[in-house]
Parts: structure tokens; sequence; C-alpha cells
């Protein structure tokens, strides 16, 4: 009577386990799907490589799943960015070390080592040519200005302002205070504005 | 943040958000491949704790029935009284200081039975 009763709890518990697990995978899938395209672009813009971005943005995915599936859902923006940017640095120091070493074995930079602007470029969506054309200059020019930004404060503005995460998530993602992430955020407004405002004295992105 | 921040925020934005709806097709299905990657890793995970969860819960079923059936009926020894189980020691009212002398009452009804033997 009591091993049919435990079994019977035992199998219960299980079955009601299965469910809370697929619609947990089913919710880490909606949320994966909402943020990887942006995802990729930002960590793109991070290291100035689309497979590479690939190949970090795939390690957060599996990080967070791994790691952070059973935190709440509105937990995982700022957490799985946190990962992101964790990658991107980790991901730059490696190169840091690399080229030292490198730098005495490398051969002359060949045009195929360059980033492929055109196949990077995106495809046309219902514009003309001049608007894809207007849109993909300014934006390379926006991409150029982010890049020469202090990490902190690329950072801050990437996740702010192309991620649109408020500012507690913010910090949670960047690991540090709110009040550092507005200073970081100001700063890094101000010095895209003053670098960016004359080309884009001519026209706006349509 | 004053006006022409904002304003320079939201056309940064409308930018960025048109370069990532321009994303090409396969950019999009590597990122698909990779998304399913992960949920599969997940998924493997998880049942692979719960493939052992009907054999545990069969153990523990198992363990549960042999201590209750042939669990120790007599303590250092001493033959406890047939229907006194633990839980009725525990549960019942008597004061738990008279289980200390449970083997000087047990010597005493002896003693008593071959007392009335006698006489």
């Amino acid at each position: 009577m009591t091993a049919g009763v435990a079994i019977y709890a035992v199998s219960c518990e299980a079955e009601s386990k299965g469910a809370r697990t697929l619609q947990k995978e089913r919710q880490l899938n909606q949320f994966l799907a909402e943020v990887e395209r942006r995802a990729l672009r930002i960590a793109e813009i991070g290291v100035r490589d689309r497979d590479e971005a690939l190949d970090l943005v795939q390690d957060a995915m599996i990080k967070l799943v791994r790691n952070y599936a059973d935190r709440g859902t509105d937990e995982w923006a700022p957490l799985f960015y946190r990962i992101l940017q964790n990658g991107i640095r980790d991901w730059h120091r490696r190169q840091f070390v690399r080229n030292r070493v490198m730098v005495w074995f490398r051969r002359p930079a060949t045009d195929d080592n360059d980033y492929d602007v055109v196949a990077a470029a995106p495809d046309l969506a219902g514009r003309s040519p001049e608007q894809e054309l207007q849109n993909a200059e300014a934006m390379q020019g926006l991409e150029a200005a982010v890049q020469d930004l202090p990490t902190r404060q690329r950072e801050a503005f990437m996740l702010r302002t192309f991620e649109g995460l408020d500012v507690a998530g913010t910090a949670v993602a960047m690991g540090c205070s709110q009040g550092s992430v507005k200073t970081h955020y100001f700063r890094a407004i101000h010095a895209l504005r003053e670098r960016l405002q004359e080309h884009w004295a001519g026209g706006k992105a349509q | 943040m004053n006006e022409p921040d904002e304003k320079f925020e939201r056309e940064t934005r409308k930018l960025f958000d048109r370069s990532v709806e321009s994303l090409d097709a396969s950019t999009l299905s590597r990122l698909n491949r990779s998304r399913q990657l992960a949920l599969a890793e997940a998924h493997q995970a998880h049942t692979g704790l719960l493939r052992w969860a009907p054999a545990t819960g069969i153990a523990a079923a198992v363990l549960i029935a042999v201590i209750v059936t042939r669990g120790p009926t007599n303590v250092d020894g001493f033959d406890l009284p047939v229907a006194m189980t633990d839980m009725e020691i525990l549960l019942g009212e008597e004061s738990i200081a008279m289980l200390e002398d449970l083997e000087f009452y047990s010597w005493l009804d002896t003693v008593e039975s071959e007392d009335g033997d006698v006489s």
C-alpha cells in the first residue's frame, strides 16, 4: 500500500516536472528568438566579424540555457547580455594576446582577411537603392563611432539604445551600479553626437 | 536627457532596427540553428535527469516497504510486545520515561507469572 502510494507520488511528480520543463523550453525558445538578431548585431559591432559574433551569440545562448533556465523570464535578458558582453570582452583579450604573439609570424595583410562590408551589408527590404545606400552609410558611420567608444560606454550605449534595456537591466548586464550606467551612457551619447552630427546633418535614416 | 539627445537616441535606434531587419537569410538560418542547439542541450539535460526518476521512485518505494514490513522488532536483544511498534510507542500517551525501564517491567512480568505458577 505504502509502496504503491510512493510510486504514484513519484510518477505524478515526474509528469508534472516534465510539463514544467516543456513550458520552460517553449519560453526559452521564444525569448531567444526575440533577442537573437539584435544580440548578433550588437556582438558584430563589438568584434567586427559576423562569424565570430555568431559563435559568441551561440555560446551565450547555451550558457543561459545551461545555467539560468530556472530563473524568472524577466531576468533572462540582463543575464543573457551579461554573458554576451563577457564573451565579447574575453574575445578581445584573446585577440590582444594572439596579436602580441603572432606579430612576429604574421604575413603582410591581404584583402582576404578584411572585414567583408559587402557580405555583411543588409539586404534590400522594399526601399529604394538610394535609401538603402544612405542607411547603410549612416549605419557604417554609427558602427565605426560606436566601436571607437571606450568599452564601458560602448556597452552602455548598445544595451540601452539598441537592445532597449532599462537602467536596472543594463546595470545587471554590465555588472556595475545604475549610477555608473547613467554616467557611461551620458558620455557615450554626447561623444557619438559630437562625432556624427556633421555626417547626419544632411539627412536622416529612412 | 534633453531633447536633442532623445532625438539622437531615436534615430540611432531606428537605424539599428533597420540593420537588424535586413539580416540575410543565411545568417538567420545560422541563428536558428544556434538556438535549436542550445535548446536541445537543455532538453537533453532535463530528460537525462527525468530518465532516472521512475527507477529512483521504485527503488525508494521498495526500500520503504522493506523497512515497514521487515523493520527491527527487538531492541538490544529484548523482544518487544508484538503489538507495540515504534510508531505506537511514539504516539502513545504513556510516559516516555517508562520505556527506558522496559526490560525491568518485562522481568517483573516474568517473575510474577512464575510466582503465579508456583502458587
